[in-house]
Formats: structure tokens, C-alpha cells, sequence
């Protein structure tokens, strides 16, 4: 028999960024919550204390923050008519574990939604018309507008601590940051992080070929801050162990380092760690949620009943919990027909790298996940003319450095010997000397890219894994090679040594061995539509109204952006509206 | 084991030996135990429970009478003696294990006396010498807060650990005859400033700061329970393994150039411009000062300056050390590691961050001329205090196993004369005295 | 200390005692790793680096057993290769039964084991197997080559608190200053050469 804790107004299923921002919301509102986290208790000290942080092994290679893949993976095909094999080893992207989520470890690059984001489907129309669309794409438009989202990108921009310069002021035009910006409402509340040598050099190009760099939107403080919670923030040194490391100066935004402060002593909010949910309980009906079934360290499985079930674990999480709960149609790529699982996305990333004499001296070890790095935003969403093009959407275009880690960011030209005495002559020339420019691209969402259980895997506790069935199309091959053109123009522009290009060309399929983004969406889409969407536009589920779905999940298709900025605007505009009216009138928010 | 209780582990064994010569004490009649007949002198209502609430912050009950997974106030800290183990009491307002049936008269003797029911006296752990300067008033208020205020915990305290013959407390009474003194014999302070005049209320009496500020003598009696009691008053202590600074203004060592209002800010949020509290400290703001008034904050900042300076040159910042590490310049192995393990928070420049990571330049806790709590903190780390004001709690982890007793050593005497920092060095000795204190803690 | 009989061609041993590889093994590793990163005036090789000494650590923990994997079954080997490695052998097992069938194929071969043949003549071996040349029974022989340069590479540049990179040597031969993570004081010199040398998590450190 399961021991059976008290019932509690509402359950957190995942307690990473947006578990975070709702057990905010929810107990502020005088709710008594339990979040449950898969993950350890963590926290800046002690695990991630100086100097054991500034482990390149331990934590950006064998990945100590991230979720055990020994216990649990997906598993993974291109085709629909291939048998999928699991994710045995870390490669393409890395899964979040413990209380902080993937929030701890992320890079911090903070951006919000272009508006035409938003409304992708209905702007393409527009502008290009209905061949823009190929036959096999799903696009869709958000079921939410970037002016409904904007107070809520603008308070978690002042959560988080971001540094940067804001380029469209209420309407008008700052000089020195993004003109592609949709108008906000505030400036970003910290100045940009210094920039560092190669995005130095990087910007100037770019200005000179007509472009606008401006510093990367970043979670990396630049100075001390204290965010509207009263959470005090260190300021970024460039240490270079942002991306996979947490933060030992409390500078990079996490939860740990902006929210959950404020709720550690909480007495109407109990944070269970190590608790991993098997299961979201529903009535005999299936209609209503009744709280999460979940597995204890010591592998007890315990039943916490709760009015409110918010599912906030990472994205392939939340659409893998709901197909094993039942909950909602699971997406058929055959028909076309079902929505648990549809339209699963993922960004196309490429680089044009640069090596320079060795009197260029580009530290690169100086940086940070997103502080000191310029980016150019004109080749994203629909900032430029696609007319022609062959393609719809775009990519961010960036440079700087995000630690220059010797194991697994050695940058060496194409043609240095992959080992040996000629591989070591090349890493001593070039290490210092190098830098790149990334392009990170839209993924948009087809019939045949989807999520669903696989037959033949399972996890640690017998539940099958999540398979995923995914690859590239005609439109990302060609997005990326349009933004590879433009880096690469910027790296000439920079007069290097040499150059070496890193593209993925049409029919190469997607490689899961090679670390790409963790930017992964969809599979519980929100949409206008019970028939196409899995949650409406507050995040609340068509089928079981007392369940809300937060996260990338929630993407109809992918952007040219990451993702966490978007997804915590949607967050609190959920958490906004839960506050407001749900908790007064529990029911549909929206009526299908 | 708390600080706190080390404090007792002191006070007690000293208090043990000394009474060990003197037989006949009890026969004695206690002059100074006050009279459990006495009644409150006003209704209990809510205005005085709160009142109550607040004197116990002021007083700091928390800090040994709750535990934590214990209810609050129901005592059960362990204060390590030499001659066993003694548990603070439950004085939630529980009939039969708390002081529900307590009488005001006998609430007031154990709290301003130092003797409980049975006409026992108390470990002086508990602060009666202090305390004994709190207003009738204050203590009124302290007992409607423990009678109406608090929910009664049914929950024994822990029993004392110390066996016969060493259990007898008659020793505990000539200390008190000799260090305490009775309320009635003490006067108020009086100041030309009216907040001069609270701070050194709240300084001298609940606040109990001389327990861990001011020195103590042959018998560990502090050595002045006042200011007008002298110099060494408040004048900074060692204190388990922690050097409790000077909060006398002037000199490196002292509060320098603090303001009052930096004061107050430390005593209400955990840290200023200037410094962040750790060790001890940070507990005693947790429970008691975060919680201040500004008012009251601002009044014992007003007070402590007013108190006559020892002699000393103030700090003066200095920039050429800055300016060398800046430029990669390492003038010595002390700065190497500098550079190597501190500058990350605390800055080349010795100034850290506002806020966030407290300077080491001019910071009082780092010149102390008792080097226990620099060696400390530096060896095993340290948090910041969680206070209402400042919910991020900043940690510093400790370097013990990164440096050897040599190298601290060094980098500690880099510290202490950088940037203007005018302290004596510290030696590989008290470095290796910092690590054996604190092993097994 | 000196392997084999032919020291002319076989290279120093790492000066630990292993604690997973067997004598044989030992030798073998420390000979392939000595190939990947050999020993020249640029900086250290692999075995003055420490790298067959950190193999060794890694395979006899956690990681060799496969604990950072996901290694239930079935296994389809022959899954397309972007789709990662397919192979049902943990670390140990891929170290242990690669060079088993390796030093037998060298044999077969030279008529000598693998540590004993010339700079040379390894190094044309190790192309081969890059190449997918050798075929092995029942163990992939390019996996295990991809394995053994990855995990060369991590003893070579991580920190030395896991066994590799002694002295720092590899950091500071490419000019990376390790767990220093500080670098407030140069945000205002972007471009400048950098002067101070490495620091370890230990808190070694060298110039």
C-alpha cells in the first residue's frame, strides 16, 4: 500500500524555473504546495562552491548536474519507418536534474519572442502567402500576443538580474541595442557585461557590414542587484563556467539565486526532492486531476493528492508524464490526428570559426554563458526578407566565449590532425587564438517530427521511454546555410588566418553525438484549438482543466531564440491568471 | 556544539572551580534572588504580549531556548560543560514541562536574578547579569509574551548529564553574589541623547552584547557589565573560537568609521557596505536584531559611538596594492593566493561588492587583533545571516583542504596589512590552533 | 622505468601502479596514449601528462562500469552511427576486450605486442583502427579508438584532481588558467596577453 501524505491544495510536478515562478505564485496566494523534483536538493553552496565547481570533467563532460541517463533516456529515430535506439550517452543535448532544473546550469542567454513569433503561421501568410508553407509543416500560432506577454517578459527580465541595452524603448529606438526587439515596456535592469576580445572584434565587423550588434541579453549580472523579491545578486567576473557549471558568485540567474530564497521558509510549501512522478492521478472520469503518484529515494511509491496539478518538469518530461498518465490524445503522424506528442521541435545550429596570428590574444577562457558576447539579430524570425529565400524563419548570429573548456571547446582549424604530435602543435597555436561565430536557427514543426512511448525501452522503474522521431527538413538546411553565409562574411570581415566552416548540408541527418542545443520543444503545444493543441493559451489543459503544462513544451514550433525567456513569460501569465481567476472559479479558462 | 554553548562550557567550568573552595555558601542568606511573590503589575493584552514579542528579540530567547524539529521555546540545546551536559529549559507556558505554573515573581528572578525555583542558581550561561539591567517593564511584557504569546509545547526538555557531586550549584551562587548584580541596585542609563540613552538599554541589558563583546576576567566574569563600568566594555573578546570584535569606535580593530547607521544596517539586514556578519553573529541577527525597529537599530548605533575611543590611527584606504595585483604584479606568496582563492569575491582591491561580498579592507572582523575568526572563517567558511531584508544568504566555502597551515598563514598576513589593513600578521601556529579547534565541530 | 625489451621503441611507463588494467594492459594503453599525444618539445606527452594513470582511475569507478550510461538492451550496433553508440559495452568492457583482441591482431601481425613496436610503426597501426581497418571479434575496434582519444583528451586538459594533467603542464601549454575563474580585473583589458599561469581545484600552481 502507498503511504498517503496529506493533500495539499497544489502539487508542482518538476521544481526548475517555472516550478519555481508557480510555487511562488501559488503560495503567495496562501495555498498550502508540495513540489516534487526528480533531482537532489541543490543549492550555490555547498554544490557549487568555488573551487570544486571549476571542473570541466566532472560537471561539463560527465555532467553531474544532469538527470542520470543510466536510469532514464529517450530514445531516438529519424523515420518513421526506423526502430529508434536510446540516448546512451550525452551528446546532442543535456537534461536538467535537481531542484533548479536545468536553470542552474543553463547559460543565461535571455531573450524574449520576436511579436511575429507569436503569430508565425498567420505572418507568414500575410507576407508570403500560403506556398511559404510547405505541404508537411504544422506551424501554428501562439494562442497568446507578445503585448499580453510583455509585462510579464519585463518582470522576469528584473528576476533574473539581466544585463543588457535595451533597442526598442516604448516604441523608440536606442541606439547600440536590438532594433528588432518588439517595444518593452522597461529597460533591462543591469548594463551589458563588459564585452570580451572576440566579440569585440566580431561587433566591429559586423557594424561594418551594415549590421546591428548589440550585447547579448544576459542572466549574468553585471553588477550587485537586488531583484523585486529582494534577492540580492553578485556580479559576473567572466569566470567561464556558466554553461553545465552552477554559479559560485550568485551571478548567473537561477532559481536558487532569484526565487526560491524567498520560499525556502515557507511554511505553506514543502519541496520534495528526490521524487520522481510516475504518474498524474486523475478521477474515474479522467476529466479531473487528483495529484501525482511518484516514487521516493528509497523507491516507495507514494500518492500526493492535490485540487491543482502544476506539470513543470523539462519539456520531454512533461509530454512523456502525460502520455503515461493518459491524459489528452496522443498525436498519430499517420492521421495527422491527436495532439500529445505533436510538433516537436528543435533549433539547427552552425559556426564559422576564425584563427588568428598568435600576437591576437582572445582569452577566451575570460567569459561567460551570455555576458561580454555581441549578437546580431537581423537574420532572425522575419527581421529580414524571405522573399525567394526558400525558406521561413531564421537565426540569432553570436559570438564571444563561454569559458573556452580545453576538453570539449578546443577550437582547431579543419585541417589539424585529429591526434598526435600535429593535433598538439595545433591546440598550442590555436587555443588562444581562436574564437567562433555561432548561428543558432528556427526549427519549425512537421507531421513527421513528433513524441511518443517507445515499445521496447524502458526506464529504471519500468515505464517505457520517451521516443523521439526527428529530423531535419528541407527548411533548416537552407535557414542555416543563409545564416552560415552571413557569419562567415562577418568572419572575412575580421581578416583572420584561416576560417573553418561547421554546417550541417543538406541530407546529413541529425547527430545526436554532437553537442547542438538543449533548445527542445513542442509536444504539448498550446493553441486556440482543443483539436490542435494540448493547453490553451494560460497553459491549462483542454482535457483536464484542473492541470496546468508549463514550459518549451508549450511551443507550436521552434524560434530563432532560447527558449527560458519565452517560457517564463509564459509562466507568469499563466500563474497571473491562476491567481486572478482560476483560483476564485476553478474550471476552463478558455472555453473550447 | 553552538557557540553559545561553548560560552557556557566557560563560564560554568569557571564558575565550578571557583566555588569548589568556598563550603558554606549556601548557608549564607541570598540577598540578591528577588521575591517570587511579586505579581504583574498590569492586565495581560494583546499590546503587551506583542511588546513582550519584541523584548524577546531583543533578549534573543530564541537563541538557546529553541532548537530546531523542536517546538519553539521548548528548549533542549546542549551546552557542554566540563562536568557534563546542561539543557536549556522549555519556557513555552506549558503547565508541566514549561513555566505555566510560573508566578511573575518567578519568572522575574530567573530572568534578572539568576535563580530558579527552587532557589537554585543558574548556569550563568543564561545572561542574568545582563538582563538584570532590563526594566520591570521590559520583563513584565517578556512574561505576558511567554504566558499568552507562545503555544505551550508538552515536550520535556532534555534532563541535565551532570552527576553528583558536581551537580550541586551552590558555586554558581558566589559567582553570582561576586559578578552579579541585583536590578534594584542598578541605574538606568542616562544620556543628554535619548537614544543614546535606549541603545545603551538595549546594549547593556536584553541585547546581552558584552556576554560575547566585552572581556572576561579571572573567574570569566566580564570584566565590565557596562560602559560606565570602564574601557574593557565591550571592548572585543575571544569567544569559542571566534574573535568577537571591539565595538568601540576608532582604531583599525573597532568599528573605525562606521556610521550609526551602518550599524544599524547590520544589525537589521546582516551586513553593510563595510562588513557581513558570519559565525555567532549571524544567528544572534537571525533571531533577535534583524528584527529591530530602525529606531532601536539606529539608537545602539548612536550608542556605541558615543563610547570613548581607544587610541588607534583609523583606517585609510590605500590603492598601490590594488593597483600592483590589477597589473598581475604578485608582491609576495601571501598575494598569489590572494589572487588564487579571495579576489574572486573580495576584489583585488580588497573592497568586494556592496551588498554581496563584504570588504576586507578596513573590515573590523579581518584587523582584529584576535586573529581566531579570520582564521576561522578562512579555514572553514562561513553564511550570511537570512534576515527578512535580505533573503539571499551568501556563502563562502572554506579553504582548509586547499591550504596548508603555511600558506594561510601567509595569505591571511597579506590580508591583514593590504590596502590600508594595519593588523599584527598571523602565524602558521594559531592557523594550525584555528584547524585542531574546529575539528570535529 | 623502462617497458619491454626493445626500449628504443617503447615508452616510459606512467609511474603508477594501475588499479583496473592488468600488467599487459598497462603497457598497451600507456603505448597507444603515447601515440595520440606523444612527447615533444610543444609540451607533454600523454604519459608525462598522467594520462594512462587517469584511464585507469576512470575505468575503475563509476565510469568504467557504465554508470554514466544508459546500457539496457537490445544493443543494435549497427545503427546508424548518428545515432550514437550502440554497443553493449561499458568502458571496462570496451578497454578490456579491444585490446585483448588488438595486441592478439599486433602479434598476428609484427609477431610482437603492440608496446613493442616503433613510434612508427603504432602510429600506422593507430591509423588502421581509426580507419575501421581491424576487425575484432565481437568488440569494435574504432569504438574503442574513439573512446580511448576522448578519454585522452580528458586526462590531458582536465584538472589534476582526477589523476591527468600533471603539472598543469597541458593547461599551461595552451595557455588556459584552470580553476582560476576570476577575471574582473581584465574586463577592462579585452585583447591584453594574459599573465598569470593556471591554478588547480587542489590549488597547485605554477608561475
Amino acid at each position: 500500500m502507498s503511504p498517503r501524505p496529506k493533500p495539499v491544495d497544489a502539487v508542482i510536478i518538476g521544481y526548475g524555473w517555472t516550478g519555481a515562478i508557480m510555487a511562488k505564485t501559488l503560495t503567495d496566494a496562501g495555498l498550502s504546495v508540495v513540489a516534487l523534483e526528480r533531482g537532489p536538493m541543490r543549492d550555490t553552496s555547498p554544490d557549487f562552491s568555488y573551487p570544486q565547481v571549476a571542473d570541466e570533467l566532472r560537471h561539463g563532460i560527465r555532467g553531474e548536474y544532469w538527470q542520470p541517463l543510466a536510469r532514464e533516456t529517450v530514445t531516438i529515430r529519424h523515420r518513421l519507418d526506423q526502430e529508434a535506439v536510446p540516448y546512451r550517452q550525452y551528446g546532442s543535448f543535456v537534461l536538467g536534474n535537481g531542484v533548479g532544473g536545468a536553470g542552474t546550469h543553463w547559460n543565461g542567454q535571455q531573450w524574449r519572442a520576436s511579436p511575429e513569433d507569436l503569430r508565425f503561421r498567420s505572418h507568414v501568410l500575410e507576407r508570403y502567402g500560403a506556398q511559404a508553407i510547405g505541404p508537411d509543416m504544422t506551424i501554428q500560432d501562439y494562442p497568446v500576443t507578445f503585448e499580453e506577454l510583455e509585462p510579464h517578459f519585463d518582470h522576469f527580465e528584473k528576476v533574473a538580474g539581466v544585463s543588457g541595452r535595451a533597442g526598442n524603448l516604448r516604441g523608440t529606438l536606442m541606439p547600440g541595442g536590438n532594433p528588432f526587439e518588439g517595444p518593452r515596456s522597461d529597460a533591462f535592469p543591469n548594463p551589458p557585461v563588459a564585452d570580451i576580445e572576440s566579440s569585440i572584434r566580431f561587433a566591429r565587423a559586423a557594424r561594418e557590414l551594415g549590421y546591428n550588434a548589440f550585447p547579448m541579453p544576459a542572466a549574468n549580472a553585471s553588477r550587485a542587484y537586488t531583484n523585486p523579491y529582494g534577492v540580492r545578486m553578485g556580479p559576473c567576473n567572466l569566470c567561464g563556467f556558466c554553461e553545465r557549471f552552477g554559479c559560485f558568485l550568485y551571478s548567473k540567474a537561477s532559481p536558487q539565486t532569484t526565487i526560491l530564497p524567498i520560499l525556502k521558509h515557507r511554511t505553506n510549501l514543502e519541496v520534495r526532492p528526490n521524487a520522481q512522478v510516475t504518474r498524474i492521478l486523475l478521477d474515474s472520469d479522467g476529466k479531473r486531476a487528483v495529484g501525482a503518484a511518484y516514487v521516493d529515494e528509497k523507491g516507495d511509491l507514494i500518492e500526493q493528492r492535490a485540487d491543482l496539478v502544476i506539470l513543470s518538469a523539462f519539456q520531454m518530461h512533461n509530454v512523456r508524464l502525460l502520455l503515461l498518465s493518459g491524459i489528452g490524445e496522443p498525436y498519430d503522424p499517420a492521421t495527422g490526428k491527436g495532439v500529445v506528442g505533436k510538433n516537436y521541435a528543435y533549433q539547427m545550429v552552425s559556426s564559422v570559426s576564425a584563427y588568428f596570428d598568435k600576437d591576437v590574444h582572445l582569452n577566451p577562457f575570460i567569459g561567460a554563458g551570455a555576458g561580454g558576447q555581441q549578437v546580431i539579430d537581423d537574420f532572425n524570425s522575419d527581421h529580414f526578407d524571405h522573399t525567394g529565400l526558400g525558406f521561413i524563419g531564421g537565426s540569432l548570429i553570436f559570438a564571444g566565449a563561454t569559458g573556452a573548456r580545453p576538453i570539449e571547446q578546443m577550437n582547431l582549424p579543419p585541417d589539424a590532425p585529429r591526434w598526435g604530435a600535429g593535433w598538439k602543435a595545433a591546440a598550442a597555436a590555436h587555443y588562444g587564438h581562436s574564437m567562433s561565430v555561432a548561428t543558432m536557427g528556427a526549427v519549425m514543426s512537421y507531421r513527421d517530427a513528433y513524441l511518443d512511448l517507445d515499445p521496447t525501452y524502458r526506464d529504471a522503474l519500468g515505464q517505457p521511454l520517451l521516443r523521439m522521431t526527428f529530423n531535419w527538413h528541407e527548411n533548416e538546411y537552407r535557414l542555416a546555410a543563409h545564416a552560415n553565409a552571413k557569419a562567415r562574411s562577418i568572419v572575412e570581415a575580421m581578416k583572420p588566418k584561416s576560417i573553418g566552416v561547421n554546417l550541417i548540408k543538406p541530407g546529413e541527418n541529425y547527430d545526436v553525438r554532437r553537442y547542438q542545443s538543449t533548445h527542445t520543444t513542442g509536444g504539448a503545444i498550446m493553441g486556440a484549438d482543443p483539436a490542435t493543441s494540448v493547453i490553451n493559451r494560460y497553459s491549462q489543459s483542454w482535457d483536464v482543466p484542473n492541470l496546468f503544462v508549463m514550459g518549451a513544451s508549450a511551443f507550436p514550433q521552434n524560434l530563432g531564440y532560447n527558449p527560458t525567456g519565452l517560457l517564463a513569460g509564459l509562466a507568469y501569465f499563466s500563474a497571473a491568471e491562476i491567481r486572478d481567476r482560476y483560483l476564485k472559479a476553478p474550471g476552463p479558462l478558455v472555453d473550447a | 556544539m553552538t557557540p553559545i554553548a561553548k560560552k557556557a562550557w566557560l563560564v560554568g567550568g569557571a564558575a565550578a572551580v571557583l566555588g569548589g573552595a568556598v563550603l558554606t555558601a549556601t548557608a549564607l542568606s541570598d540577598r540578591a534572588a528577588g521575591d517570587r511573590r511579586e505579581t504583574l503589575s498590569q492586565p495581560v493584552t494583546p499590546a503587551l504580549v506583542a511588546r513582550g514579542a519584541y523584548v524577546a528579540r531583543l533578549a534573543d530567547c530564541a537563541a538557546c531556548h529553541s532548537v530546531p524539529d523542536r517546538p519553539d521555546y521548548s528548549g533542549g540545546l546542549a551546552m557542554a560543560l566540563p562536568i557534563g551536559r546542561v539543557m536549556t529549559s522549555n519556557i513555552t507556558p506549558d503547565k508541566t514541562y514549561g513555566i505555566g505554573g510560573w508566578s511573575f515573581g518567578d519568572f522575574d528572578r530567573a530572568v534578572r536574578y539568576g535563580v530558579n525555583r527552587r532557589d537554585q542558581s543558574l548556569y550563568p550561561a543564561m545572561p542574568y547579569v545582563a538582563y538584570a539591567r532590563m526594566s520591570r517593564a521590559d520583563t513584565e511584557a517578556l512574561y505576558a509574551y511567554f504566558s499568552a504569546g507562545v503555544a505551550p509545547a508538552a515536550t520535556p526538555a532534555p534532563r541535565n548529564e551532570i552527576l553528583f557531586p558536581l551537580s550541586m550549584r551552590f558555586p554558581l551562587t558566589l559567582w553570582r553574589w561576586l559578578f552579579a548584580k541585583a536590578p534594584e541596585a542598578i541605574a538606568p542609563p542616562s544620556a543628554a541623547d535619548p537614544a543614546v540613552a535606549r541603545g545603551a538599554y538595549i546594549v547593556e541589558g536584553p541585547g546581552h552584547c558584552g556576554d560575547c563583546h566585552t572581556p572576561r576576567g579571572f573567574a570569566l566574569q566580564v570584566k565590565a557589565r557596562s560602559a560606565a563600568e570602564g574601557p574593557a566594555f565591550l571592548a572585543g573578546a575571544s569567544i569559542d573560537g571566534w574573535s568577537a570584535p571591539s565595538l568601540r569606535a576608532g582604531g583599525q580593530g573597532g568599528l573605525g568609521d562606521w556610521t550609526s547607521q551602518d550599524i544599524a544596517d547590520f544589525l537589521r539586514h546582516g551586513g553593510n557596505a563595510r562588513g557581513a556578519a558570519f559565525g555567532a553573529m549571524a544567528p544572534a541577527i537571525e533571531h533577535g536584531t534583524a528584527r529591530l525597529t530602525p529606531g532601536d537599530a539606529e539608537a545602539i548605533g548612536r550608542f556605541l559611538k558615543s563610547l570613548p575611543k581607544p587610541p588607534g590611527r583609523a583606517f585609510a584606504y590605500d590603492a598601490a596594492e590594488a593597483r600592483r595585483l590589477k597589473a598581475g604584479e604578485l608582491s609576495s606568496p601571501g598575494a598569489q593566493a590572494y589572487l588564487d582563492n579571495c579576489a574572486a569575491c573580495h576584489r583585488s582591491d580588497g573592497r568586494g561588492y556592496s551588498g554581496v561580498f563584504p570588504p576586507l579592507a578596513g573590515n573590523p572582523a579581518v584587523v582584529d587583533e584576535r586573529a581566531e575568526s579570520i582564521v576561522r572563517i578562512a579555514l572553514f567558511g562561513g553564511q550570511t545571516p537570512l534576515t527578512p531584508s535580505s533573503p539571499a544568504q551568501f556563502s563562502m566555502p572554506g579553504f582548509a583542504d586547499r591550504l596548508d597551515d603555511r600558506e594561510m598563514a601567509q595569505l591571511l598576513t597579506y590580508v591583514r596589512t593590504s590596502w590600508g589593513n594595519q593588523a599584527r600578521p598571523v602565524s602558521r601556529g594559531e592557523v594550525a590552533r584555528g584547524r585542531r579547534a574546529s575539528a570535529g565541530r | 622505468m623502462v617497458s619491454g625489451c626493445a626500449p628504443s621503441a617503447a615508452p616510459q611507463l606512467d609511474d603508477r601502479e594501475p588499479q583496473f588494467f592488468t600488467r599487459a594492459e598497462w603497457r598497451f594503453v600507456n603505448a597507444w596514449v603515447d601515440r595520440l599525444i606523444p612527447p615533444d618539445a610543444t609540451g607533454p606527452g600523454a604519459i608525462e601528462a598522467g594520462v594512462p594513470g587517469f584511464i585507469d582511475l576512470q575505468l575503475a569507478g563509476p565510469y568504467g562500469a557504465g554508470a554514466y550510461w544508459y546500457m539496457s538492451g537490445p544493443f543494435h550496433p549497427d545503427a546508424p552511427a548518428t545515432l550514437g553508440y550502440q554497443h553493449p559495452h561499458t568502458p571496462r568492457a570496451l578497454y578490456r576486450q579491444a585490446i585483448a583482441g588488438l595486441d592478439a591482431d599486433v602479434r598476428r601481425r609484427h609477431g610482437k605486442a603492440f608496446a613493442a613496436l616503433s613510434p612508427d610503426a603504432r602510429d600506422a597501426y593507430l591509423k588502421l583502427v581509426e580507419a575501421d581497418g581491424v576487425g575484432l571479434e565481437g568488440v569494435s575496434a574504432s569504438a574503442f579508438f574513439d573512446l580511448a582519444w576522448r578519454n585522452t583528451r580528458e586526462g590531458y586538459f582536465s584538472d589534476p584532481i582526477h589523476g591527468g594533467n600533471r603539472g598543469m603542464a597541458a593547461w599551461r601549454m595552451v595557455g588556459f588558467p584552470g580553476a582560476r575563474a576570476d577575471f574582473t580585473d581584465w574586463m577592462d583589458k579585452p585583447g591584453a596577453p594574459y599573465p598569470l599561469g593556471p591554478v588547480s581545484i587542489g590549488g597547485r600552481k605554477f608561475g
